[in-house]
């Protein structure tokens, strides 16, 4: 028995867990899960970009919100609020409210920039453009950043700004975007004839099944001799760059895919929750996806994803129980700080330690086994 | 012999100071060339200018027949010049095997062909043999943050190996060393002579008397005087720059 054969086995257990999660639970607590899967899902992002590339991004709400969104306007116009606004085409209820008197009800022209939204009609312009928006962002934003050799707390504070920037134009840009209020009442994602209906079992295993491919998909990543370099990157840039590794490419590309994976994640949570709101791009929901990978353990992609789910199912129960309703803030901050301070490497690296040891004896014991009876075992004194 | 690396007027200029000034240098094919000089002479600089980490505001440097001069550090590396820094520089959260893995990736560098798994089995085998050369096949699975500093200096040196550049810049390699492991040092260094053409910093002068063919001296950013061992301790003018009034030991 090896470590790795430990790993392989946390990986089956938790994907059987979260495929058997709908047996246990009502369908209320079968959609909650479902939404924080999808933050497992971010957590996986985290643990990408700042786990194994080193790359601290504190603004990976910026992909989640933008995939919402791509996905949410094609759901918007799907929905029957939208075609029921005295048009035989769809129409988002929020810019016949705004309209000026007497403009036209049609998407080409109700407002000035109305016409964007034009081929979300389809709902499969929504999902490509959902995952490609982001990527396109990332790879470009990627690109000046690391061959500018920016590096540390300023792509942090970079990445935070630009997210903030985003919400502040989303919710300026009020007449095709709602403002404030973000995109709801939104229309289910549809699937051949089948509706996803947030509530059935079918939603739950649409997004379960999303993340245990992408959990799959991220570790196999980093087994790659690419996930190697980049580790190797993180490590020590000017070694690997005196290799011959044109660095800025590898981080790019790594970064690409940790947005793609948010922007993903952000479309499951349309789904999911039925609506997309500028709070995808508030600064403290970033910084929680960083606070439950680091709970998790950044450096495991396994470990970030349960953080993810496990805090998020924490601070719901704590914040649902009476007596609680006031403190709980106060609780899971204590977690945090127990964590951080007696578990640096998260719950990931505990169970890393849990399973050495567990190796060690495992081995030993078996060795033992295989020598038949200790012949030379000392006898306790009479 | 062609030469493998040539340096032809290299100057550096910062606000003002020239730290190398119209430095030229041929380091003919599998040489082993010591560059001597007090500090601040500009021997580190020289390298940085080399490999590309500082771009130089006057001259040219080829390898082999190729330019050079202020590439990326990626692309002078990829043209067949390795390095070794000062401070020790390896993979710290990866195991001693993985250091080497990661550098046999390094003759196609390209992200996504190296989308696959594992490594070619000559890759490996070279890998072993590295290991070997350097004695750290026992220390195998050891993360190298928690090598000691000696055998931190020979994994790189062992990184350099599976890089396989026919130059190799070498920033004091001894630097820090017990006797002991100096000793073991200079015989690593020695195997790569003839295979690779190198150009060593170094202070210690018993490691240069059993490494060193030719010695270039530096002074003051520029070169002073070059020679073998014997001829520079005559020399008069590096015996005033350089040491003093005392003979070199």
């Amino acid at each position: 028995m090896t470590k790795r054969h430990i790993e392989i086995a946390a990986y089956a257990l938790f994907i059987v867990v979260i495929m058997l999660a709908p047996l246990v639970f009502d369908s209320f607590w079968v959609n909650r899960l479902a939404k924080y899967l999808v933050f497992g899902m971010l957590g996986i992002a985290v643990a990408l970009s700042w786990g194994y590339a080193g790359i601290l991004n504190l603004g990976q709400g910026l992909f989640f919100g933008a995939g919402a969104y791509m996905l949410a306007m094609s759901l918007k116009l799907a929905s029957q609020t939208s075609l029921q606004q005295g048009s035989d085409k769809p129409v988002p209820d929020f810019m016949l409210w705004n309209a000026e008197p007497g403009s036209q009800t049609d998407l080409c022209c109700i407002n000035k920039a109305s016409f964007l939204w034009i081929p979300f009609q389809n709902q499969w312009f929504g999902v490509a453009m959902g995952i490609v928006l982001p990527v396109c962002i990332a790879a470009v934003l990627g690109i000046i950043l690391f061959r500018k050799r920016i590096a540390g707390v300023f792509i942090s504070i970079i990445t935070l700004a630009l997210v903030l920037l985003v919400r502040l134009l989303i919710i300026d840009a009020q007449p095709i975007t709602n403002g404030f209020n973000g995109l709801t009442d939104l229309g289910w994602f549809k699937l051949f004839d089948f509706e996803f209906d947030p509530y059935l079992t079918q939603t739950y295993y649409l997004i379960a099944g999303s993340l245990a491919i992408v959990l799959i998909a991220a570790r196999l990543l980093i087994e790659t001799r690419a996930g190697l370099i980049l580790q190797a990157i993180r490590d020590d840039q000017n070694r690997a760059r005196y290799l011959g590794f044109d660095v800025p490419r590898f981080q790019t590309f790594f970064f690409t895919v940790s947005a793609g994976i948010s922007s993903f994640a952000g479309m499951l949570y349309v789904i999911a929750a039925e609506f997309a709101s500028p709070t995808f791009m508030d600064l403290s929901f970033s910084i929680s996806m960083v606070v439950w990978a680091a709970v998790g353990g950044r450096a495991s992609i396994l470990g970030a994803c349960i953080g993810a789910i496990l805090i998020n199912t924490l601070t719901a129960t704590i914040s649902e129980t009476k007596g609680f309703a006031e403190a709980w803030k106060a609780i899971i901050g204590l977690i945090f700080v127990l964590v951080v301070l007696y578990l640096p490497r998260g719950l990931a690296g505990f169970a890393h330690d849990l399973s050495d040891r567990f190796v060690a004896r495992f081995n030993a014991w078996r060795s033992k086994g295989a020598a038949g009876q200790p012949a030379n075992k000392v006898q306790p004194a009479e | 012999m062609p030469a493998a690396l040539t340096v032809d007027g290299l100057s550096v200029d910062f606000d003002g100071f020239k730290a190398v000034n119209t430095v030229s240098m041929i380091v003919d094919e599998g040489e082993l060339r010591v560059l001597l000089g007090a500090n601040g002479a500009g021997k580190t600089t020289l390298m940085d200018l080399i490999s590309g980490k500082t771009k130089s505001t006057s001259g040219r440097v080829f390898f082999y027949d190729t330019e050079i001069t202020n590439k990326e550090e990626h692309e002078i590396a990829l043209a067949g010049v390795g390095r070794k820094f000062q401070i020790p520089s390896v993979f710290k959260d990866l195991t001693v095997r993985r250091n080497l893995e990661v550098v046999s990736c390094c003759h196609d560098t390209r992200v996504l062909a190296n989308l696959g798994f594992g490594f070619s089995s000559e890759g490996e085998a070279r890998v072993d043999e590295v290991l070997e050369l350097v004695g750290l096949t026992n220390d195998a699975a050891t993360i190298a943050a928690n090598l000691s500093h000696g055998q931190t200096q020979w994994l790189e040196l062992g990184m350099l190996m599976v890089q396989n550049a026919k130059v190799l810049l070498l920033d004091e390699p001894t630097a820090g060393m017990t006797q002991g492991e100096t000793l073991k040092t200079s015989k690593i260094i020695n195997a790569l002579k003839g295979k690779h053409t190198l150009l060593v910093v170094e202070h210690d002068m018993a490691f240069v008397r059993e490494i060193a063919e030719r010695i270039t001296v530096m002074h003051l950013g520029q070169v002073l005087a070059e020679g073998n061992v014997a001829e520079i301790e005559k020399n008069p003018k590096v015996r005033e720059a350089y040491l003093g009034s005392r003979a070199i030991s």
